[in-house]
C-alpha cells in the first residue's frame, strides 16, 4: 500500500526537522541541466572547444625516473608509507632511497 | 569582537555554539548546505581577543546567524528566512544579535532581492520574542501549531525589508550618475 | 549469455529504476522480484535489487547479490555501475572508482556513469582524473555553462590557474546575449574568475577586471572587500582609504577594515594620537559600536591608555556587559595594562559610591554598575595571569550580596572553585547556577560539563537530557551523538578514562573519529550541487577546508586522548584494562583471546539488556514494524560499551588510526609529536620515531619530555643499529646527533 511506502523513510517529528531533511534529501537530485542553458552560439562554442585543446594532454612531460622495487619496499617498511606514496617520494629524489628518507625525516614546517 | 561573514571553516564551532545554546540542533551538513547555497547570508561574531595556545586554535564563535532564502516561497515573493540565531549568554548586551541580523538582511536584499525576512520562534521564548519584536522590528504573522519536536507552537514572524531596498536603489542610482559624470569627463 | 527481457518485463525494469530513484524501496523490490521470477539470472535486475537492499541498510546481502549479478553478466555496464555505487555508499572510494571505470569502458557514452566517476575523483582529490572526466563531460554538452565552470574548477584545484582562467574566458566569449543583471550564475562566475586572476598574483589586472566585468556583481560586499584589498596591495592609498571607509560605514565591527584604513592613511605605528583619532571618528558616528572604542586599547600606552581604558570600562559597567573581562583579557600580556585594570575597576566602584547618584538599590539592575564592576574584578583575580583566588571569591561574594539569583555570578563562583581544585564544589555551584535559569541551554551545558569534570557521567547525561529531544530513539545520548555534540563526547570519554573504564573512553573517541569521517563524507553531494547553485567561491573554500578538517582542535584533543590511552594499555595491560582483570601476569596471546571472547559475550549481554530497557521505555516498540527493523539494522552497534575496543591485543596498531592525522595536520603541536615518538619507539619504527623527535626539538629543544626522549632514542637505537638496513643506519648516524 501507499501508506506502507511512506513509512519506509522515518518521518522527522517537527516542522523544523522536516525542513532540514527535505533540503538535504534534495542535495543529490539531478538538476535539469538544460533549463539553465543561456543563449549560446553553437558555432562559437565549437570554436571555443577547439581553442581549449585536448584537456590534460597539454601538461608538461613528467620527468621519467627509474625506481627500484627494493627501494620502494624499503620505504614502505621503514617509513610506513603506502606503495604509491613511497614511489612518489623516490621519484621526487631521483630514485635515491637515502636522499628520499632523509628529506622525509625533516620537519614539515620551517 | 569581530562581526564577519561565516566561512566553511567556522562551521564546527558554529555548530558547537548552537549545541551549547539552543535546543534546535542540526548536523554539520545542514550548515554546509546554507554556506554553499547562500554564502552571503550567514554571519558570525568572533571573539578575536583570545590568545592562541597552538597555531591550530580556531577563533571562538560567540554568536551567529544562519540564514537562507526561502527556496519555494508560497507567496511567490522572494524572501529570506532565519534558520538559527544565537548569542552566548556571556556576550549579551553588546547588540551582537542585532548587528548580525543587519548584515544578513543587507545581503538578502543586495544579492537575492529579498522583500522581507521571516523566522520561527517558540511561543514560550519571551527573551527571543522581545529581541525580534522590540529590537529588530519583526511583526507576528501567525502561529504554527506544534512546529517544534516537543510539540510546542511557533510564532511565524516577519520583517519588511523595503527600507533597505529603497536605500539600495538610491545607492545604485548614485553610482550610475557618477559613471555618467566620469564618461563625460 | 545474459537473459533478454520481454517488452512487459522491460517496462517493469524501468519502473524498478524509477521506484529506486523515488526511494520507494518496497515497490521497487516487488517489481524486481516479479522480473526475477521469470528471469532468475537477469543480471541488471539482480543489480537493481542489490542497490535497493543496500539503500535499506542490508549491505552484506547487497554486495553478495551484486557480485552474483556480475558473474551472470560480466559485460553489463549496469552491473558494474551498481557495484561501484555499493562501494561508494560504503565509503570504499578506490574500489568504487575501479568499478565505475569498468562500467565506463562498456558504456563510454553514459554521462551518468561519467558524472558519478567525476564526483568520486574530486572526492578523493584525484585532480588529474577529474580534469579528464570534466573535459569529456564538457565535450558531450558544451552548451551548458556548468560544464565549463566545472572544468575551470578542476584546473584550479589541480593548481593550473592559467588553464582555469582560459576555460572561463573561452566560455564567456561564446555567449551571444548579455546575461541579465540578476543572472546569479553569471555574476558568481565572474567573481570566481576574478579570484583566480588575483590568485595568479596579477593584482593590477584583478583590479581592472573587478572594476569593469564584476562591477555589477550581485555580491556587493565581496566586490567592495576585494577592491579595497587590491587598492591597498597596489599602494593606491587615496582610493583605498575611500574603499575602507565605505566598508566601515557598512560594518564598523570588523577590525580588518580599521587595519586596512589605517594602513592606507599611512599613519606611523607610533603616532598614537592620530591612530586614536580615526577610531574616535567612528565611535562618534556609531554610538553603539564596540570595536571603535575597544580596539585602541591594544596600542595605546601610558596615560592615554589609562584614560581610554577607564572610559571604556565605565561604559561597559554602566551597560552591564557580561563579556567585558573576556573582551579585554588579551591585554594582560602587557604587564602594565594587567596591573592597571583592577585599579580602574576599583576607582569606578569608589566613584560610584561617593557620587550622589546612587539610586534605590532594590530597583536597580544588579548586573549593571556596581555588580558589573565586582563581577569584572572576580574574573580578573580568577584569570591565570592575575590569579588570587581568595580575592576572586571575595569579589564574587560581594556581587552575590547584591543579587543572589544572578546566573553569571554563580557561574564565576563555580569557576573559582574549579581553580581552587575543588571539582565537587565547582560542580555543585554550576548546577545551582543552572537551577536559577532552567530555560537556558548554555548554563545547562556548563552544569553538565562540570558534572563530567567531577566524573559524574550518569548525572551529566541526565542534565543534558533536560534539553535533548525527547523523541529520539535511544534517549539523550543517541540525540547528542546524532547531533555530533563533540564537546560532550570528549568530556564524557575523559571522565570514563579517569574512572578507569577504557572501553567507554575509547568508544567516545572512536565516535568522534567517525564524526570527522562523516564530515568529510558530507562534501560529496556538493560536488554536483554547487555547480547547479553556481556558488563557486564558497565551494572551493569548502574543498580547501575539508582538506584540513582534522586540523581542528576537536579532533586533536580526542585523538591525543585515544593515543595516550592506547599507550597506557600497551605499557600496563592489566592496570588500564578493566577487561583482563589485574592478576599481575603478562597476558599472553591465548589469554588475550580469552579476554576478547569474554568481552564479546559481555557486549552481547549489555546489548540484550539495553534492548530490553529500551523496549520498556518505548511503548510503541511492541508493534515493531519493518521500518524500525530497517532503522535498527542501519544503526546496530555490536559494541555499545567499547568492551571489544578495550580488549584489543594490538593497542599500538589501533593508536595509529588516531595518530596519523595528528602528525599530518598538527605537526606544530609538540604534544602530538611527543606521543608520536612514544608510539613509534615502542613499535620499533625508528625513522618515524626520529622524525617526531626532530620535529619536537625544532619546536622546543628545552622541553623536558623531549630531552628524555632523546636519551630514550639513544638507548633504544644503540643495541639494534647494526641490524638495521645500511641506508637506515647511514641516516640515523648523520641525523641523530646530540
Amino acid at each position: 500500500t501507499a501508506a506502507g511506502d511512506v513509512e519506509e523513510e522515518m518521518q522527522p517529528k517537527s516542522a523544523e526537522d522536516r525542513k532540514a531533511a527535505a533540503a538535504l534529501s534534495k542535495l543529490d537530485a539531478r538538476g535539469d541541466d538544460e533549463s539553465a542553458a543561456p543563449a549560446v552560439d553553437n558555432q562559437l562554442v565549437k570554436n571555443a572547444m577547439d581553442a581549449l585543446g585536448g584537456g590534460g594532454a597539454a601538461k608538461a612531460e613528467v620527468k621519467k625516473v627509474k625506481v627500484d622495487a627494493a627501494d620502494v619496499n624499503l620505504l614502505v617498511d621503514q617509513l610506513e608509507l603506502s606503495k604509491p606514496k613511497a614511489t612518489e617520494l623516490l621519484k621526487a629524489h631521483d630514485g635515491s632511497a637515502v636522499t628520499a628518507m632523509r628529506a622525509w625525516l625533516q620537519p614539515t614546517f620551517a | 569582537m569581530d562581526i564577519r561573514l561565516m566561512r566553511p571553516s567556522d562551521i564546527p564551532l558554529v555548530q558547537h555554539a548552537n549545541l551549547e545554546n539552543l535546543p534546535e540542533n542540526y548536523q554539520l551538513k545542514y550548515y554546509l548546505y546554507h554556506a554553499l547555497s547562500w554564502p552571503q547570508l550567514s554571519y558570525v561574531a568572533v571573539d578575536v581577543s583570545r590568545p592562541k595556545k597552538t597555531p591550530y586554535d580556531q577563533p571562538k564563535i560567540v554568536g551567529y546567524v544562519l540564514a537562507k532564502m526561502e527556496e519555494e516561497p508560497t507567496d511567490g515573493v522572494p524572501h529570506g528566512h532565519i534558520t538559527s540565531l544565537s548569542v552566548m549568554r556571556t556576550h549579551r548586551r553588546l547588540g551582537i544579535a542585532e548587528k548580525l541580523m543587519r548584515q544578513s538582511q543587507l545581503a538578502m536584499v543586495e544579492t537575492f532581492g529579498a522583500h522581507y525576512v521571516s523566522l520561527h520562534v517558540r511561543v514560550s521564548n519571551k527573551a527571543a520574542i522581545h529581541l525580534y519584536q522590540n529590537t529588530l522590528g519583526f511583526d507576528r504573522e501567525k502561529t504554527e501549531l506544534k512546529y517544534y519536536a516537543d510539540g510546542e507552537d511557533a510564532y511565524c514572524m516577519k520583517l519588511d525589508l523595503s527600507s533597505i531596498r529603497e536605500k539600495l536603489r538610491e545607492e545604485l542610482e548614485e553610482e550610475k550618475k557618477e559613471e555618467r559624470k566620469k564618461k563625460k569627463a | 549469455m545474459p537473459q533478454v527481457l520481454s517488452t512487459r518485463e522491460g517496462n517493469l525494469f524501468r519502473t524498478v529504476i524509477k521506484h529506486y530513484e523515488d526511494k520507494q524501496y518496497k515497490r521497487g523490490l516487488k517489481a524486481a522480484e516479479q522480473i526475477l521470477k521469470k528471469n532468475p539470472k537477469h543480471g541488471d535486475t539482480m543489480s537493481m535489487k542489490a542497490l535497493i537492499m543496500n539503500a535499506q541498510g542490508k549491505t552484506e546481502e547487497a554486495f553478495a547479490l551484486a557480485k552474483e549479478a556480475l558473474t551472470v553478466d560480466m559485460k553489463s555496464h549496469i552491473c558494474w555501475h551498481v557495484y561501484g555505487i555499493l562501494y561508494r555508499t560504503n565509503k570504499n572510494y578506490d574500489e568504487a572508482i575501479k568499478a565505475y571505470k569498468f562500467a565506463l569502458k562498456l558504456e563510454p557514452e553514459s554521462l551518468q556513469i561519467q558524472r558519478d566517476l567525476a564526483n568520486l575523483q574530486v572526492q578523493v582529490r584525484d585532480y588529474d582524473g577529474y580534469v579528464q572526466s570534466r573535459f569529456v563531460m564538457l565535450k558531450a554538452r558544451p552548451q551548458i555553462r556548468q560544464n565549463w565552470t566545472a572544468l575551470a574548477i578542476a584546473y584550479h584545484l589541480e593548481g593550473n590557474l592559467e588553464q582555469a582562467e582560459t576555460t572561463l574566458t573561452t566560455y564567456e566569449k561564446s555567449i551571444t546575449a548579455t546575461p541579465s543583471k540578476t543572472d546569479f550564475e553569471n555574476s558568481e562566475a565572474i567573481l570566481y574568475k576574478n579570484s583566480i586572476i588575483a590568485e595568479r598574483g596579477d593584482i593590477e589586472r584583478a583590479l581592472e577586471h573587478l572594476e569593469t566585468a564584476a562591477k555589477n556583481s550581485l555580491d556587493r560586499l565581496a566586490v567592495m572587500e576585494l577592491r579595497a584589498t587590491y587598492l591597498a596591495q597596489l599602494g593606491k592609498n587615496e582610493e583605498a582609504v575611500k574603499a575602507y571607509r565605505a566598508l566601515l560605514d557598512r560594518n564598523p565591527e570588523h577590525p580588518d577594515y580599521y587595519r586596512g584604513l589605517l594602513g592606507a592613511l599611512e599613519i606611523p605605528k607610533d603616532d598614537q594620537t592620530s591612530l586614536k583619532a580615526v577610531y574616535d571618528e567612528y565611535a562618534e558616528q556609531f554610538p553603539r559600536c564596540d570595536a571603535a572604542r575597544r580596539l585602541p586599547l591594544d596600542f595605546l600606552t601610558g596615560d592615554a591608555f589609562r584614560t581610554a581604558a577607564k572610559s571604556y570600562l565605565s561604559l561597559m559597567f554602566d551597560k552591564g556587559v557580561p563579556s567585558t573581562f573576556a573582551n579585554l583579557k588579551h591585554l594582560y600580556s602587557d604587564l602594565l595594562k594587567k596591573d592597571i585594570m583592577p585599579v580602574l575597576a576599583e576607582e569606578y566602584l569608589s566613584e560610584r559610591k561617593s557620587s550622589a547618584e546612587v539610586k534605590d538599590q532594590s530597583k536597580a539592575d544588579s548586573s549593571k554598575g556596581e555588580g558589573a564592576a565586582l563581577y569584572f574584578l572576580a574574573q580578573h583575580y580568577n584569570y591565570h595571569l592575575s590569579r588570587d583566588l581568595t580575592k576572586a571569591m571575595d569579589y564574587v561574594e560581594r556581587a552575590l550580596e547584591l543579587d543572589n539569583s544572578n546566573v553569571d555570578f554563580h557561574m564565576t563562583k563555580a569557576r573559582i572553585y574549579k581553580h581552587q581544585g575543588d571539582i565537587r564544589k565547582a560542580s555543585l555551584a554550576m548546577d545551582h547556577a543552572r537551577s536559577l535559569d532552567t530555560r537556558d541551554r548554555y548554563i545547562n551545558s556548563k552544569a553538565a560539563k562540570y558534572q563530567l569534570r567531577n566524573d559524574e557521567n550518569e548525572k551529566a547525561l541526565e542534565t543534558m537530557g533536560l534539553f535533548t529531544r525527547a523523541d529520539t530513539v535511544g534517549g539523550p545520548f543517541a540525540d547528542l551523538t546524532d547531533m555530533q555534540c563533540i564537546w560532550f563526547l570528549t568530556e564524557d570519554g575523559e571522565a570514563w578514562q579517569r574512572r578507569g573504564n577504557p572501553g567507554l573512553a575509547l568508544k567516545r573517541y572512536h565516535t568522534i573519529f567517525n564524526i570527522f569521517d562523516v564530515w568529510q563524507e558530507d562534501q560529496f553531494d556538493f560536488h554536483s550541487f554547487s555547480l547547479r547553485k553556481g556558488q563557486i567561491r564558497a565551494y572551493v573554500d569548502m574543498i580547501r577546508w575539508e582538506d584540513r578538517v582534522r586540523e581542528h582542535p576537536f579532533y586533536f584533543r580526542a585523538a591525543l586522548n585515544a593515543v595516550k590511552l592506547y599507550l597506557l594499555m600497551h605499557d600496563k595491560p592489566h592496570a588500564s584494562n578493566g577487561v583482563n582483570g589485574a592478576d599481575g601476569q603478562k597476558g599472553d596471546a591465548a589469554e588475550k583471546k580469552k579476554a576478547a571472547k569474554k568481552a564479546k559475550k559481555e557486549a552481547q549481554k549489555a546489548e540484550r539488556e539495553a534492548a530490553e530497557k529500551a523496549s520498556k521505555q518505548d511503548p510503541n516498540k511492541a508493534s515493531s514494524s519493518k521500518t524500525k527493523d530497517n532503522e535498527d539494522a542501519k544503526k546496530k552497534d555490536d559494541d555499545p560499551n567499547g568492551l571489544k575496543l578495550a580488549a584489543t591485543s594490538t593497542p599500538l596498531e589501533d593508536a595509529m588510526k588516531f595518530l596519523g592525522p595528528v602528525l599530518e595536520f598538527n605537526p606544530k603541536n609538540i604534544d602530538g609529536q611527543i606521543v608520536g615518538f612514544d608510539v613509534y619507539i615502542r613499535r620499533k619504527k625508528y625513522l618515524p620515531a626520529l622524525k617526531c623527535l626532530k620535529a619536537a626539538l625544532a619546536l622546543d629543544k628545552d622541553h623536558s619530555r623531549v630531552r628524555e626522549q632523546v636519551q630514550q632514542f639513544r638507548s633504544a637505537i644503540d643495541p639494534v643499529l647494526g641490524s638495521l638496513p645500511p641506508q637506515v643506519q647511514e641516516i640515523i648516524k648523520s641525523e641523530f646527533t646530540s
